[in-house]
């Protein structure tokens, strides 16, 4: 078991270092010069050999890539990932400012979306064909048919400009607030260390929205997926014969449950994967400064160092989600080996 | 029997499966009643309704079934009930045995908690009595080392362990009524006369009621007092078992009576002295592979026979023998770990597979399963064609006529050529592959299992089709199967397989009418035949061998069958047997045999 950890980590921390070092290449084998957007207008040769030698730009590729990795001074593998081209700020903190706000809110919209899915899926399993299958059909053409900054747009304009329940979708606090001392950096939690419920219920309130439309989407697939794996539960030899043995309806749901959960654990893991970045358009419309905006916008800018610190951080973290995700499969699956 | 007061009795039970707004009746108004101490036997083709009736006689259907109708238990109807009292009856008034026993258990938890569930389901008792129930219920269906079974998951246990704790939950808590679907299908036929005889011990003393669905007119013709044959979700023959044998009235009823008339007798004429030339010779042919952990199964050990042309050997055993194994290494579909393969004079287990690929033609296979050895997107036509068109250098017109001539052979006709083979039944798809097997006109045959899958008509079908192309072609084959008496009609020969060794050898006639060996003899006390004035229980059985197979990776020092078997003595377990001739081609695997022939 722990061998098996020990083995799952190293493979992945080589496979984010490559993805890493991929990422490496291809960025700077794009047609565009980043210098060109650092020395503004009417450069002279000068200015431009000068920025090109203040952002290492001037070394060979494999020369930039070793002091990238940490062998002159500062890396990777010091346990940095270099200052941003742009605001001259480390890549670290930026991402420590960044990630937390993206956790925060697709956590949220995680448990949200699951403790409405899998219910949901469950009933109306036992129920195909009921009223609450056809009203799961219907949203599902319905949500599934428009994008999500729509849906945020809608939500934005029904709650808080029309029916005014929901805060101003702009940021994650009002803006008469102060924010809490920043300990963590998810303000839920610093709000609550610093023991300001005025902070955390305004921080709360401005979830609201943002989870509501994240939460929207992600319930989709994964009723989908609960309905699906309970009705092949359902339908299954071992089932029948609990019922036939007399069991007790609570315990023939709980069986039914436990051997639904294997396929919504793993499309959790995949969503989850896909949702560090790809909040990014639920972020600008409630102007979250998250981590799938902060990507966009160091793509834009050419900002090589913060993209390839996003993708690195981004492969770590996906990394820890599937390995704990799989610990779980095989703590509910006997069958899955963990050798 | 005098029938007293029904114990069960349906009145317009309905069985319906809504599929949108359509309807798909399974169990039609169907009205049955049942009796203590009485052994049912229900019959029908597949897709009859006879498992839907096995569930909604406890008031249950498959998801998403609607059952309607009245189900009087004990004058009690259990459609009206609400669910506790339901929940109350179920697993302890009625139990159930189902078809697929692993299936049935749940995967993700050992079978101790889940025989301990059932109990403390219908007791007062705790987690810990039911963990103790759990070891003794194991214990009492003879599994060894329950202490350390329980703890087992259902994927750890073998198809008939998983049997045998589905049988221990259904009766631990001694039902009035147990209903048995399919219980032995999964199951070998000494572990098969096993069970079904302690079920019979069990409703005969404590006036049970019992239910057995199944296909198989042996278990009827030997357990059962009562016939019920559905059709279409009704009931359409339902009498007493000598009368149904005597005169069936359905036609379906004919028909499945007609197909054991198959197994009746042998007729293959001894040859004493055999003058045609060899065809294949085995010997010393040794397979073993390596399982988790290093340790090696020891599938094939000490295999040696010849065949002669126009005659066939039947290699039988139960499952695990190793027989299906020496076919796939005459086969080249494995290689020998040791041991030669000659086939006409010269060695083929050692030449390169590319030299092999010119006696592909000359040794031909069908195997068990009849859809999963076709490809179904070929349509008939090409499956049949293909070993032409890799064998032969025939023109277009002369491949298709020669197609025609196979379809026609194996009692096919054209029109199925265009056809895929998912839209022909079994049978259709089992000759198919025997026309393609005939296509290049082999000089050998493996047959492997070629009848086990098919449903009882189908089978009678192909064993007499079998028999008719042996005749007609002079066809050499050797024929794996489990089936003795199927065996018994094709064969000249026969070995007898145990645990990777042959045990005993010699004519059809030889080990039907004198077997030797204690595996055997047990092997055939448990055929179940067709005759409801010949029962198995009402034989008195002399060779009944205990408990399970061992396991192929451990195998003790001396014989394999001595933990088994009811003559073993101290000798056997020390001493490994070895194949002794003890006649005309004749050999048995066992001292004590050898001693009593002499």
């Amino acid at each position: 078991m722990r061998r098996y950890v020990l083995r799952r980590l190293a493979v992945g921390v080589l496979q984010a270092l490559g993805i890493t070092i991929a990422v490496f290449f291809v960025i700077r084998a794009l047609p565009a010069d980043p210098v060109s957007r650092i020395v503004g207008m009417n450069p002279t040769p000068e200015s431009i050999a000068q920025a090109r030698k203040a952002l290492g730009l001037d070394m060979s590729l494999f020369q930039q890539l070793l002091s990238f990795l940490g062998f002159h001074g500062n890396g990777v593998f010091t346990g940095s990932l270099g200052t941003s081209w742009v605001s001259g700020s480390t890549i670290l903190s930026e991402i420590a400012i960044t990630l937390p706000t993206t956790i925060q809110l697709i956590v949220t919209s995680f448990i949200v979306a699951l403790a409405v899915a899998i219910p949901i899926g469950m009933a109306t399993a036992r129920r195909p064909g009921g009223k609450l299958d056809k009203g799961v059909f219907g949203y599902g053409l319905f949500a599934g048919a428009q994008p999500e900054f729509w849906w945020g747009l809608i939500f934005i304009f029904v709650f808080y400009f029309k029916l005014g329940i929901a805060p101003a979708p702009l940021g994650m606090l009002d803006p008469e607030l102060t924010a809490p001392d920043a300990v963590t950096n998810f303000v839920l939690i610093d709000s609550l260390i610093a023991g300001d419920f005025t902070a955390f219920k305004s921080a709360l309130g401005h979830l609201v929205l943002p989870v509501l439309t994240l939460s929207f989407l992600l319930v989709g697939p994964l009723l989908k997926m609960t309905q699906q794996s309970m009705s092949r539960v359902l339908s299954s030899e071992f089932i029948l014969y609990q019922q036939a043995s007399g069991l007790e309806k609570k315990s023939i749901g709980r069986s039914t449950l436990r051997s639904a959960l294997a396929p919504i654990i793993t499309l959790t893991g995949i969503l989850f994967g896909f949702m560090l970045s790809g909040a990014v358009l639920v972020e600008s419309v409630f102007s979250l400064n998250g981590l799938g905006q902060y990507s966009v916008a160091a793509v834009l800018n050419l900002d090589f160092p913060a993209v390839q610190g996003v993708i690195l951080v981004i492969s770590v973290i996906s990394l820890f989600v599937y390995l704990g995700l799989d610990l779980l499969l095989a703590k509910i699956d006997p069958r899955i080996l963990v050798k | 029997m005098t029938p007293t007061e029904a114990l069960l009795s349906t009145r317009n039970l309905t069985v319906k499966y809504p599929y949108g707004d359509v309807q798909n009746v399974v169990i039609d108004e169907l009205n049955l009643d049942l009796y203590p101490g009485q052994i049912v036997g229900l019959l029908g083709e597949s897709g009859s309704g006879k498992s839907s009736l096995a569930l909604a006689l406890m008031g249950l259907a498959r998801h998403p079934g609607v059952v309607s109708g009245e189900v009087n238990f004990r004058g009690q109807d259990l459609l009206k009930m609400d669910d506790e009292e339901l929940r109350q009856i179920r697993g302890n008034s009625i139990g159930l045995i189902t078809q697929k026993p692993r299936q049935a258990l749940d995967p993700l938890v050992n079978v101790g908690k889940q025989i301990s569930r059932v109990y403390r389901a219908h007791s007062q008792a705790s987690k810990e009595e039911g963990q103790i129930r759990a070891v003794e219920l194991l214990r009492s269906v003879g599994i060894n080392d329950a202490e350390r079974r329980v703890d087992a998951y259902p994927h750890e246990l073998s198809g008939g362990m998983a049997q045998r704790a589905l049988i221990s939950m259904a009766l631990s808590v001694e039902p009035d009524l147990l209903i048995a679907d399919e219980p032995t299908s999964g199951l070998d036929v000494t572990i098969q006369a096993q069970f079904l005889d302690r079920m019979w011990e069990r409703a005969r003393d404590a006036n049970i009621a019992v239910l057995i669905v199944t296909q198989d007119l042996g278990i009827v013709a030997n357990y059962c007092d009562r016939i019920v044959i559905m059709e279409d979700g009704k009931i359409i023959e339902d009498r007493t078992t000598v009368e149904f044998f005597a005169d069936p009235q359905t036609d379906y009823g004919k028909k499945l009576i007609l197909s054991s008339g198959a197994d009746a007798r042998a007729s293959n004429a001894d040859v004493a002295v055999i003058t045609s030339p060899e065809i294949l010779r085995v010997t010393n042919l040794r397979k073993t592979f390596e399982v988790d952990g290093g340790k090696r199964l020891q599938a094939v050990s000490n295999a040696s026979f010849q065949i002669y042309k126009g005659r066939s050997l039947g290699l039988v055993g139960e499952s695990g023998s190793g027989k299906t194994t020496v076919g796939r290494l005459i086969l080249r579909l494995a290689d020998p770990d040791s041991g030669e393969v000659w086939f006409k004079g010269e060695r083929i287990d050692s030449i390169s597979p590319k030299e092999f690929r010119k006696y592909r033609s000359k040794i031909q296979a069908v195997f068990q399963d009849p859809f999963d050895s076709l490809n179904p997107r070929w349509p008939i036509e090409r499956v049949i064609r293909e070993p032409l068109d890799l064998h032969t250098q025939l023109s277009k017109e002369e491949k298709l006529a020669r197609v025609k001539e196979l379809v026609s052979l194996v009692g096919l006709t054209d029109d199925i050529l265009p056809l895929r083979p998912g839209s022909l039944s079994a049978g259709q798809q089992q000759r198919v592959s025997l026309a393609r097997a005939l296509a290049t006109e082999p000089e050998f045959l493996i047959l492997d299992e070629p009848t086990s899958a098919l449903p009882p008509a189908a089978r009678a079908d192909m064993i007499r089709l079998l028999k008719s192309l042996q005749e007609r072609l002079d066809l050499c084959f050797i024929f794996i199967s489990h089936d003795l008496s199927t065996v018994r009609e094709l064969c000249h020969d026969i070995a007898v397989m145990y645990l990777s060794e042959i045990v005993e050898m010699g004519t059809s006639e030889q080990v039907f009418s004198a077997p030797s060996h204690p595996y055997t003899r047990a092997l055939l006390d448990s055929v179940l035949f067709h005759d409801p004035n010949n029962r198995r229980v009402d034989r008195k059985v002399k060779t009944e061998l205990e408990g399970e197979i061992p396991s192929p990776v451990d195998l003790p020092n001396g014989c394999y069958l001595a933990a088994r078997c009811p003559i073993a003595e101290q000798r056997c377990r020390d001493d490994h047997q070895e194949l002794i001739q003890i006649g005309p081609s004749r050999s048995v695997r066992c001292w004590k045999s050898v001693e009593a022939s002499q």
